[in-house]
């Protein structure tokens, strides 16, 4: 990763920006209900520990060329995407397909109330970080 | 915090693999989370590890040009379909490694690693 980050430095222009986004892992996904107005939380979705791991590595990587001065820290922060299901039966089928995911929720609503909606539209609502970095290189 | 969402994905699971671009914000909605449209325009931009050139033909519009690259040669060969189809002049997609990248010193303007690193 390091490799691959010294490389975009190299490409930059003076002044050029790196761009990092990619989903949060330090925060947790929810498996929402669609309503009329809004969305009924039903279960929280953890990452699975080998993508953890991943995203640490990576965080390595971004403070390891911040730290050889290649790139400077600019603006960072996170925002919120859903991914629409017709069902509660289709959402579990992505949970159990998705390689990031942990295959399973956790629910917070009871197996009756899982039951009664299981025909709703559904969500599973990702958090995603992103973070702006400014490359080092003096103009020529 | 704000929310994003796309549309309805209907039928996931059957009709796209998991981790599909479809199911992805839309590349407007995260340049405008990232401080919008001047973050590109007119500039040079790099799209590492493109896939299927999601994020790179989406913002192509504001971007002087637009290149992507990613090891999937198959992802590759979708990018430059869609560009065609979309009638998308000013991208170019190339099959390579993060590690070793065909371009010349300060040919970018932006680098994005868009879900990548």
């Amino acid at each position: 990763m390091v490799d691959a980050l010294s490389e975009a430095h190299r490409v930059l222009a003076p002044g050029g920006m790196l761009v990092d986004a990619r989903p949060d892992s330090r925060v947790v996904a929810y498996a929402e209900r669609v309503k009329a107005r809004g969305y009924q939380r039903f279960g929280i979705v953890k990452t699975n520990s080998a993508e953890i791991a991943n995203d640490r590595a990576s965080d390595r990587a971004i403070a390891e060329v911040v730290r050889r001065r290649l790139f400077q820290r600019g603006r960072r922060g996170r925002y919120w995407h859903r991914v629409h299901f017709d069902s509660l039966a289709e959402l579990r089928k992505y949970l159990w397909e998705h390689l990031r995911l942990a295959r399973r929720a956790r629910w917070i609503v009871d197996a009756a109330t899982r039951t009664r909606y299981a025909g709703d539209h559904f969500a599973i609502r990702r958090p995603v970080r992103y973070e702006l970095l400014k490359t080092s290189k003096p103009p020529r | 915090m704000k929310n994003t969402g796309p549309g309805w994905v209907s039928g996931v699971g059957k009709q796209f693999p998991a981790q599909a671009s479809a199911l992805r914000p839309r590349p407007l909605e995260e340049l405008r989370e990232w401080g919008g449209a001047r973050l590109v325009r007119g500039k040079r931009l790099l799209d590492l590890g493109c896939g299927d050139g999601r994020f790179a033909l989406g913002v192509a519009l504001y971007a002087s040009t637009v290149d992507g690259i990613d090891p999937d040669a198959a992802a590759v060969a979708a990018a430059r379909k869609l560009a065609r189809k979309n009638g998308v002049r000013n991208a170019r997609f190339a099959v390579g490694a993060g590690q070793r990248l065909p371009y010349p010193d300060d040919a970018f303007d932006v680098v994005v690693l868009s879900w990548t690193l």
